[in-house]
């Protein structure tokens, strides 16, 4: 009696709570999309959403992020964290349209609700201190020079009312140099309903994920409503990471990576060597077999219980690769066959889950499709004194006309000459490829330079886009202690235009650039002050001295007047001290 | 004009036609020199300026352009072939070389109504010194680079040219032009009104007190300021952002390309919570000759106003190599008192030195990278103080030469100041 009385007491008290987490289940998915890329990598990309609102207390939307957007009355919220180059030659396009993933460094983008620009900046400041501390970013040193307010290149991606659209102000951000680190990832997970303990959540560790070819993690957030009004926040968060096979199973066996001794490359044998100690590496021949807890250095640890439960069209875990290689999963998943190239599966609860891929010789890979632009951006000229930026920005379609708007935010010590930018096919204008310039000079010390051009790129060209700028030469206290590393410039970043709605549908970024400007000589502030001082007071000094004093003959100037003057009225003075003591009455 | 001036001014504008058009990189590769165009004329932001005001944006809403509205509304009348910028840059010269002909030819560096050098004979005659201006290869050099300095310059020679000839009013409204483009010619103010009221003919003179003159053309130099300021409040569509981005700009240097000056490296050492107050401590230094000149060369105010210029290319916040050759010009009108100078020889050399050596240490700094910024900031102390040698040593020349008019007796002979 009294043993079976415990469960029903405890089922009686769970039974309300589980008839109320039911309902909220719902609103939490999580999945992971892994894609084999060509050169032996793998795009492991994971997704986790949340719905819920600010009020619920017992939401899976994050209460500590809640409280921030409410307080800075943000809107929508989209911040990213980026390491790396997303090889678009060898990778093709990125997953999600490139929604999720930001430039390299720190990218911060909002709609802040405020009735007009001041209040705006202050909310736009409350919200970076916030995130700052939320995330251990330094966020907060998005200031006013950082700062912009993107015309063409950004859409709110939630459903905001007419009347509110009219109040929201779009603000954006970039910190280039930022070391995206585990000290980011940990706040990220903690977001997270299973916080990394469960689901495909535990794949998530610093280890692997920064020591991958490209990452990015990403957080969006905004309101969804339904057709009956009924608003929600979303938040989305992804982590989506370019890992290199090779490198990732040569951890396994040594830590350090170093190069493997020449008995176990495998060499290009049609190639001509002049000695035994040279070698061309092949490598992509075979397709290297891996596992998932061989990438990631441990399998998933079941599924997440707050997730949803998986459907059909929702789950957990989906492969894509070859249809040719094969695929073997551990116990306890079910798997759903999509198609020849997608495989996807479901996981149980309390058992891990991991995937193991045999090797396949020769290499195959998935068909891929090119992004909308190819983009690439560099510096030009050389000196420290002035310098250009040119852009190349190719469309690989055969058929179809490409238009975008290219964004870029520059800090102040970049000056840039609007009237050298320039848009050229193979060296020719024809007036038609720059559409529209949208463009906010910058302010010393006050904020940067916003540039967007509207592009439109007929099939098969590539565009070259020029302009020039000056450096500007710093207060000493205003570079960072590694001057002469140079200053990070944040990405530019290519939305591309629906050729209909003139809505961005698909973003790409470019890699920041290292721009060196010119230094002072930081040791000697107080030899340059007494130098230039000195030359001043020389100046002062030999004017106002030939101005003050007048002109005698050398001859008519008697046993050197100054020495005379002054023993002359040395005695006087002696003198007169003497006669003043002598006549002094003496009273005892 | 004689025919010596026209062959001059003849030779020049072709000298300088044949450097604008058979080197066509030229004017390109001046106009980007630090020692020839700063942030404040620099010909390629005056450009960035107008392509923003034609295209209906603020070009004072940025950190880019810092010249005077007046400039755009003339810039933008102008066709845009590059053959016409050149030749209203070598008509700014060649009028500046017609001004320097008036002033030389009135022969006020030599007789004033209260001085009369003893050394009159010696002095140039006017196409000599029209030509010491315009083959000056300081003057060509800042011609092809078309910094904006040019105009100033060309201005503040009229404003002279009409105070030797007795306009007061002509001098004052060409000053206030000057200052309205660059600021620091206000200065010039107090000794150009002396320098009318000397030059009055006795009869305008009698029963015109210098106070009430001077009250006058303070006055009208006033009104012309303020008409100019208005001009500009209404080319800039009504706003009044252009002070704080030119005048603002002078005042407060928020600019630190480098230049010949002295405040740039300066003020990148400076310390932040000193900064403001070096920064008046060195406007105020500026001013602070005025009166001393003033005072003590009451008989020659034409001298008064070339040592300020001098001191102004020396001290002001964006001093160019434009500046000193509007100095060097002025100076040669005093060619007799040359011989009574003591370092000639230290300040040629000095010059020379710090000319060829200002390009190399810049280009070891900037480009090769094997020298550091202290490199051209040494060039630049040599360049001031070889100038400011040259002014004292000028002003030292002129006094002397003014005691040898009282005391004929002392010529040659060795003195002593006491």
């Amino acid at each position: 009696m009294r043993l079976l009385s415990w469960p029903s007491i405890t089922q009686l008290l769970l039974a309300p709570l589980a008839v109320a987490s039911a309902s909220d289940y719902n609103d939490y998915s999580e999945n992971l999309l892994l894609k084999s890329l060509p050169g032996n990598s793998i795009l492991a990309s994971f997704r986790f959403v949340s719905n819920g609102t600010f009020d619920s207390h017992h939401s899976v939307f994050p209460r500590s992020l809640a409280q921030i957007l409410q307080q800075s009355q943000t809107k929508e919220l989209h911040l990213k964290f980026t390491l790396g180059r997303w090889d678009a030659e060898q990778w093709g396009r990125q997953v999600w349209d490139g929604r999720t993933a930001g430039g390299t460094g720190v990218e911060l983008w909002a709609w802040v609700e405020a009735a007009d620009d001041s209040e705006a900046d202050a909310r736009w400041t409350t919200l970076n201190n916030a995130l700052s501390g939320l995330f251990c970013a330094s966020l907060n040193f998005i200031d006013s020079t950082r700062t912009i307010r993107p015309v063409m290149s950004f859409q709110p991606a939630g459903h905001h009312s007419p009347e509110r659209l009219e109040r929201l102000h779009l603000l954006h951000g970039t910190l280039p140099r930022e070391p995206v680190c585990t000290e980011n990832l940990t706040p990220f997970l903690k977001l997270l309903p299973c916080k990394g303990k469960a689901g495909i959540s535990s794949l998530l560790d610093g280890h692997r994920l920064f020591d991958a070819q490209w990452q990015s993690m990403s957080i969006d957030v905004k309101p969804v409503c339904e057709e009956s009004g009924k608003c929600q926040l979303q938040m989305e968060q992804t982590v989506d990471m370019v890992l290199d096979v090779e490198r990732s199973l040569g951890k396994k066996d040594s830590p350090v990576p170093k190069p493997p001794p020449i008995e176990q490359l495998s060499c290009d044998q049609e190639k001509p060597y002049a000695g035994g100690d040279s070698c061309f590496p092949l490598s992509g021949v075979t397709d290297l077999p891996w596992s998932l807890s061989e990438m990631f250095g441990r399998p998933v640890r079941g599924s997440c219980p707050l997730a949803v439960v998986p459907t059909e069209e929702a789950t957990h875990v989906c492969v894509n690769i070859a249809e040719k290689r094969s695929i073997f999963v551990s116990q306890g998943s079910e798997e759903r066959k999509r198609s020849p190239e997608l495989r996807c599966f479901t996981l149980h609860e309390n058992l891990d889950f991991d995937i193991v891929l045999p090797e396949l010789s020769p290499s195959t890979n998935l068909l891929l499709t090119p992004p909308p632009v190819y983009a690439s951006r560099s510096l030009t000229g050389h000196g420290q004194e002035r310098g250009g930026i040119q852009a190349v920005l190719n469309n690989p379609s055969s058929n179809s006309t490409v238009e975008f708007v290219y964004l870029e935010s520059l800090p102040w010590f970049m000056k840039p000459y609007l009237h050298t930018l320039s848009a050229t096919i193979s060296g020719k204008d024809d007036g038609n490829i720059i559409q529209d310039i949208y463009y906010r000079p910058a302010l010393d010390r006050k904020r940067g330079t916003q540039l967007e051009v509207r592009l439109r790129v007929p099939p098969g060209e590539t565009v070259l886009l020029n302009y020039e700028f000056d450096k500007a030469v710093l207060r000493y206290t205003e570079y960072p202690p590694d001057a002469n590393r140079g200053f990070d410039i944040a990405p530019a970043i290519i939305s591309i235009l629906d050729s209909s709605s003139q809505k961005s549908t698909f973003s790409i970024r470019t890699t920041s650039l290292l721009l060196s400007l010119p230094t002072p000589d930081f040791s000697m502030p107080y030899n340059v002050i007494i130098l230039t001082s000195t030359v001043m007071a020389l100046a002062f000094g030999s004017i106002f001295n030939i101005l003050v004093r007048r002109f005698v003959g050398a001859d008519e100037v008697i046993g050197g007047s100054l020495v005379s003057k002054i023993r002359g009225h040395v005695m006087a003075f002696v003198a007169k001290k003497r006669r003043a003591g002598g006549d002094k009455p003496k009273t005892e | 004009m004689d025919r010596r001036s026209l062959t001059v001014i003849i030779a020049t504008v072709v000298l300088r036609l044949v450097l604008f058009t058979a080197f066509p990189s030229l004017p390109n590769l001046l106009t980007n020199r630090v020692e020839l165009s700063t942030p404040v004329t620099s010909f390629k932001r005056l450009q960035e300026g107008l392509f923003l005001y034609t295209h209906g944006l603020s070009p004072y809403d940025g950190g880019v352009f810092h010249q005077a509205p007046l400039l755009l509304a003339f810039f933008t009348t102008l066709p845009s072939n590059p053959i016409v910028v050149y030749l209203v840059y070598i008509l700014s010269d060649v009028l500046s070389a017609y001004s320097l002909i008036q002033i030389a030819a009135s022969g006020v560096s030599v007789s004033t109504p209260y001085h009369t050098s003893s050394r009159k004979s010696s002095t140039w005659p006017p196409w000599a010194v029209a030509a010491a201006f315009l083959f000056n290869p300081f003057s060509i050099a800042t011609c092809i680079a078309r910094p904006t300095i040019v105009f100033t310059n060309t201005v503040i020679l009229t404003a002279i040219a009409k105070g030797v000839q007795g306009r007061g009013v002509a001098a004052v409204l060409a000053l206030a032009m000057a200052s309205y483009l660059s600021l620091y010619p206000v200065l010039l103010l107090p000794p150009m009104v002396l320098l009318a009221h000397d030059s009055l003919p006795a009869v305008k003179k009698k029963g015109r007190s210098l106070g009430s003159f001077a009250a006058v053309l303070t006055a009208v130099f006033t009104v012309a300021a303020a008409v100019l300021g208005a001009l500009s409040w209404g080319i800039t569509g009504g706003s009044w952002e252009f002070l704080a981005s030119t005048y603002g700009v002078h005042l407060l240097l928020p600019d630190l390309t480098p230049n010949v000056g002295l405040w740039w490296y300066f003020f990148i050492e400076m310390f932040d919570s000193f900064r403001e107050f070096f920064l008046c401590v060195f406007q105020l230094h500026l001013a602070v000759y005025l009166a001393g000149l003033c005072l003590r060369l009451r008989k020659q105010p034409l001298f008064v106003i070339t040592t300020l210029l001098g001191i102004s290319s020396i001290f002001k916040s964006y001093p160019s190599i434009g500046d000193t050759a509007l100095y060097l010009s002025l100076l040669s009108l005093y060619r007799h008192i040359f011989p009574l100078m003591r370092y000639t020889f230290f300040v040629t050399s000095t010059l020379l030195y710090a000319t060829l050596l200002g390009p190399a240490f810049y280009h070891l700094w900037i480009y090769a990278g094997s020298g550091n910024a202290n490199f051209f900031y040494a060039i630049t102390l040599v360049w001031s103080l070889a100038v400011t040698v040259l002014v004292s040593d000028a002003i030292f020349a002129v006094l002397r030469d003014e005691w040898e008019t009282e005391r004929p007796e002392m010529k040659g002979k060795e003195i002593v100041q006491i």
